[in-house]
């Protein structure tokens, strides 16, 4: 019974202290940011209303990237950003609702390309149509296209262009190929047919194209879009790409170490053993067969995670172009449509996206990223990429961004892509026929999205 | 004699499964820690029971990223408000729906159980949308003040406390010419204290752990609890650059816990023993 007193005492107290310097850092952390007005925590809508010309944004976003941007903007402007990071995982949740009431708690917020439709849809986004002039003169085609909602109304801006590329060992290249010119080793790349010709080569000399056949769907819209006019394409092309899928798979031309797996890092600085999958290194059998991989598929800032894993093996890599033109990813800028500093919010977007020091800055801050800033690309055009064996890789990304076709890019790509893939697994593992797993694929996409049709001359009967 | 080892060599037995059983509890903190002190590329390819070298840098990442006191500070002030709160007026509840014999005493219960049933996720959006109507958004209020009203713990300590604590105790102090509040503070609530030890253990690590509602409802990065910073951490950068300082993170924040759990236990294990009337 004492003890209980003292143990609620105790307690108690505890309660009371940390209350007490939690209200006490709180009203200090407030105050020290200009000016604060409220300093309880009854405060939540106004807690950014604090008068006075230093009205501070705010910006929510899924990376350390624009937590620079905005401390270089700070120490230009004097105004002040404050950039709050969240978890991709639950982003687009905390998004939808905290705008879903209309929230005026945050001034930016950034969206991939695939986000953006949901967003625009709902009415998230302000109009940035002020901009519109410029950012379709300045920066790269398809991160315009890409930030304009249905009806053609700017509302997104990125900083930065992810153009894709294949990702290969030079010092390999020469060996198998005897050279290294990326025009050369892309032409082995050109279609899903001298992909499996390379593949054989490479594979005779001990070394596997791929991590795994994964590698293949950033190539699976090619020609043609996923959808037209209501219709599921499967063209020639995606026929090609899943059988070079299956081949590549049955025939042991990859080395088995999906993409984010411990043994696909690991490829990248050296030597590793067949059939690693997704198990840690020290449990692969080690009997099995060593190899390379010879190449990676990814947007440019897949590039970099390969140059930053790739440790002795730093300098041997190359960009070259694959069966197609693509991007992935990327970080689109739009303004909360109930922001009540909406004009500020523009200003911070335009120093990010349209300043060409700004460009420049991140360019070289980044260590490699593609800005999207056309004449900044073509400032740092011949800039020898000492990572990637001193090729011009700007000068490469602007060329791929050239070819970039958004017109192919629907709102059901992550669905089709998706499907496909799990329908090309199915058929690698023998689980299904190719019949089958088309099959299966319709169905899928039709099930989610029951608008769609299935046209008649699809590769099932 | 031979019951002796035979004695003996069940105990070693039971032993030897204790000692298996407590390395294999051990084995991922031990991991946990060891992964702490190393770099994200090391624990993405391979995989050691022996600390590796990139303590310091790890640290200094997470000192770069986030403000880890003021992480502890707030985690511990929703920890330990909520725990006191479900403790107490749990334990009031409970000892009201098992003493007092009033109409309605069996529907009230009924839903109670019935709420118990209902997963806090499911009702994330409404309760949002509540807060956002009480201009509730960004503050305490709404991680704090819902757990004065915990439906599983009222009815564990409904159940414990009509084991541990015969009607006839209130007699005495009723005809002493005690308050029903009085009672209940000096006579229930101590013969309850294990059961409510158990439960506070829960709700502080619950609360500790609490993910979801926080990252829903604070925007100010300085008010966020430490399971959304860990969140924050981890998505900065590429996640081979983050790992190490990801681990050490975790490893630092279950450390509460731990504490919590020796400060608990004694109550929880002296619970399962005593009652109000001794054999």
């Amino acid at each position: 019974m004492k003890n209980m007193k003292k143990w609620i005492a105790i307690l108690l107290s505890m309660v009371m202290v940390l209350s007490l310097s939690a209200c006490g850092d709180k009203a200090s952390s407030t105050g020290g940011s200009g000016g604060g007005s409220s300093s309880g925590g009854s405060s939540s809508a106004g807690g950014n209303s604090d008068g006075g010309s230093g009205e501070k944004i705010v910006v929510w976003t899924l990376a350390n990237d624009l937590k620079q941007f905005a401390e270089r903007y700070t120490a230009e402007t004097g105004r002040e950003v404050e950039v709050v990071v969240f978890d991709s995982a639950d982003y687009s949740t905390k998004i939808m609702q905290t705008l879903g009431t209309q929230s005026s708690d945050v001034d930016i917020f950034v969206g991939e390309p695939q986000m953006l439709p949901n967003f625009f849809e709902a009415g998230f986004c302000a109009d940035l149509s002020e901009l519109d002039s410029e950012v379709s003169s300045r920066l790269v085609d398809y991160t315009y296209e890409a930030g304009k909602d249905e009806d053609g109304v700017l509302r997104a801006i990125s900083y930065q262009a992810t153009p894709g590329s294949v990702i290969y060992r030079c010092d390999l290249a020469l060996e198998v190929f005897g050279t290294d010119d990326p025009a050369v080793i892309g032409e082995k790349f050109s279609s899903f047919d001298t992909i499996v010709e390379t593949a054989a080569l490479l594979h005779e000399k001990g070394y596997s194209i791929f991590g795994d056949t994964g590698a293949l769907r950033w190539f699976s819209i090619s020609a043609s879009p996923w959808v037209r006019n209501g219709e599921i394409i499967v063209d020639q092309d995606r026929l090609d790409y899943f059988d070079a899928a299956v081949e590549l798979y049955q025939k042991e031309y990859v080395a088995f170490a999906p993409e984010w797996s411990a043994a696909w890092y690991a490829s990248m600085a050296g030597p590793l053993p067949m059939n690693a999958g997704w198990s840690a290194l020290d449990e692969v059998d080690a009997s099995n067969p060593e190899t390379q991989v010879f190449s990676y598929v990814m947007p440019s800032w897949g590039a970099l995670i390969v140059r930053d894993n790739a440790a002795d093996n730093i300098g041997k890599f190359g960009v070259c172009s694959g069966v197609c033109s693509f991007f992935g990813g990327g970080t689109f800028l739009t303004v909360n449509d109930y922001s009540k500093h909406k004009s500020e919010a523009i200003d911070f977007i335009r120093y990010c996206t349209l300043n060409d020091d700004t460009a420049q800055w991140w360019l070289e801050a980044s260590k490699g990223d593609v800005v999207a800033n056309k004449a900044v690309l073509e400032a740092n055009k011949d800039y020898e990429n000492p990572s990637f064996n001193n090729q011009h890789t700007y000068e490469f990304y602007m060329a791929e961004l050239e070819h970039v076709d958004y017109s192919l890019i629907t709102g059901y790509d992550d669905t089709c892509k998706e499907a496909f893939g799990a329908a090309i697994v199915s058929v690698q593992e023998g689980k299904q026929t190719k019949e089958e797993a088309l099959q299966e694929f319709y169905m899928v996409v039709t099930t989610q999205y029951p608008e769609l049709r299935i046209p008649d001359d699809a590769p099932i009967n | 004699m031979s019951a002796r080892i035979r004695n003996k060599s069940m105990k070693s037995l039971l032993y030897l499964f204790l000692i298996l059983l407590s390395v294999l509890c051990f084995t991922p903190f031990w991991l946990m820690i060891v992964n702490s002190t190393r770099t994200g590329n090391e624990i993405m390819t391979s995989f050691s029971l022996l600390p590796g070298s990139n303590l310091a840098a790890n640290w200094k990442l997470v000192d770069d990223n986030m403000n880890l006191g003021r992480g502890f500070l707030n985690s511990m002030f929703l920890a330990i408000c909520n725990t006191a709160l479900v403790s107490y007026f749990s334990a009031l509840t409970a000892y009201g729906l098992a003493f007092y014999k009033f109409r309605g005493a069996k529907v009230l219960f009924t839903t109670l159980l019935i709420f118990m049933m209902v997963p806090s996720q499911l009702s994330l959006l409404g309760f949002y949308d509540l807060c956002n109507k009480l201009h509730m958004i960004d503050s305490y209020w709404p991680l704090i003040l819902p757990s004065v009203a915990s439906p599983a713990t009222v009815f564990f300590l409904r159940q414990y406390i009509l084991s541990v604590m015969p009607r006839s105790v209130l007699e005495a102090p009723r005809v002493d010419g005690a308050g029903e509040l009085k009672i209940f503070h000096q006579i229930a609530l101590p013969i309850m204290a294990p059961g409510i030890a158990t439960m506070a253990i829960g709700a502080f690590i619950g609360s500790w752990n609490n993910y979801l509602i926080p990252m829903m409802l604070i925007n100010t990065p300085e008010k966020r609890p430490l399971p959304v910073m860990v969140a924050e951490l981890s998505a900065v950068r590429d996640i081979t650059t983050n790992l190490g300082a990801t681990y050490l993170v975790v490893a630092i924040s279950v450390v509460p816990i731990m504490i919590a759990f020796c400060f608990f236990s004694k109550y929880i294990i002296s619970g399962i023993s005593a009652g109000s009337v001794k054999e």
